[in-house]
């Protein structure tokens, strides 16, 4: 059986390369049959198109889509740099 | 007499646009230019590079009433377009940066930005070095002469105040919260290096999502992460004070 380590690092690589994703923020973790996804990504159907690689990648894993969809806010204060 | 007035510098990077996200970008851009005279953006503009990609964030950017400046990222260099992507932005009015700089008439002072994509290498101490393979000799190589550029392009600007806009890091503070092991791939040293030696107001970068905002060149410069996972917001505004004197007057547009 493949290490998860290598399973891990072989998914985070094809959230990086793949064509539909090319996110490379993105924490990989496995325990057991249990694959887990966190980070940050800017809409909700990149965060849906990382789960789908992820599960090609590692079909035999269960995945657990834990990403974040993090929607930018109105700018703040003013930083003053004196 | 002389007053002190704010240059006013809106400022963001890594704002990976796709088709999924069109339009909603910009609506967070209304009413930028009673915050800010001006707009910087530090690359990653794409996400994967493309044309369309490109076209799309040129329509987002496309008519801001205040100067828009821009370098690019390496998600944006990832199809081999930069140059491409480059001429859509700047069919839309931006200014896009390359290893070079511009002089920008804000009101009555001259902001004189330099920047380009920048690149990796590591920090003082742990870093690459011009050594062994050929492969790791242009790695160091490309930093070295992006750095030289902007060095050359600070020391040869005439202006109030100059920011120096790049894509990755060129100190380890603001990559605070990215693993160690990646540093080398996050910025380079260099590049603060040829910054304090020709010196400038301010430093802004990206590239880092999970680093920090603030910090700070060996020199003293002030250096700000604008990634905009780290911002969380739609863009950040810094104001750099300037000393109004008669002295302006003389400044040829």
């Amino acid at each position: 059986m493949e290490a998860p380590q290598y399973v891990a690092a072989r998914v985070q690589q094809a959230l990086a390369e793949d064509g539909r994703t090319h996110e490379l923020g993105i924490r990989v973790d496995i325990r057991g049959d249990q694959l887990f996804l966190r980070g940050q990504v800017s809409g909700s159907e990149q965060r849906e198109r990382l789960g789908q690689v992820a599960h090609e990648t590692a079909p035999e894993l269960h995945v657990h889509n834990e990403i974040n969809v993090v929607e930018a806010t109105e700018p703040g204060e003013d930083e003053h740099l004196d | 007499m002389s007053t002190l007035t704010d240059l006013r510098i809106a400022a963001v990077g890594d704002i990976h646009l796709g088709e999924d996200v069109r339009g909603q970008y910009r609506k967070k851009l209304v009413g930028i230019e009673e915050r800010a005279d001006v707009f910087m953006l530090a690359g990653d503009l794409t996400r994967h590079g493309t044309l369309e990609e490109g076209k799309l964030v040129a329509d987002e950017l496309r008519g801001l009433p205040i100067p828009v400046v821009t370098v690019l990222g390496n998600h944006d260099y990832h199809s081999d377009l930069e140059h491409e992507i480059a001429d859509e932005l700047r069919d839309a009015g931006v200014i896009v940066l390359n290893d070079d700089g511009v002089v920008i008439q804000c009101g009555e002072h001259k902001l004189g930005v330099v920047g380009g994509k920048g690149f990796g290498g590591g920090f003082a101490g742990k870093c690459a070095s011009e050594f062994g393979e050929r492969e790791i000799k242009n790695f160091v190589s490309h930093t070295r002469g992006i750095a030289e550029s902007w060095k050359m392009a600070l020391k040869e600007m005439e202006a109030d105040q100059r920011v120096v806009l790049s894509h990755y890091s060129p100190i380890k503070e603001t990559l605070e919260g990215e693993p160690h092991e990646i540093y080398p791939f996050l910025g380079s040293y260099l590049l603060a290096e040829a910054v304090d030696t020709a010196g400038a107001d301010l430093i802004l970068h990206g590239h880092a999502h999970k680093g920090s905002e603030k910090g700070m060149t060996p020199g003293g410069i002030r250096v700000r992460n604008v990634a905009l996972p780290v911002l969380g917001r739609a863009y950040a505004v810094y104001c750099l004070t300037c000393a109004e004197s008669p002295s302006h007057d003389e400044h040829q547009h």
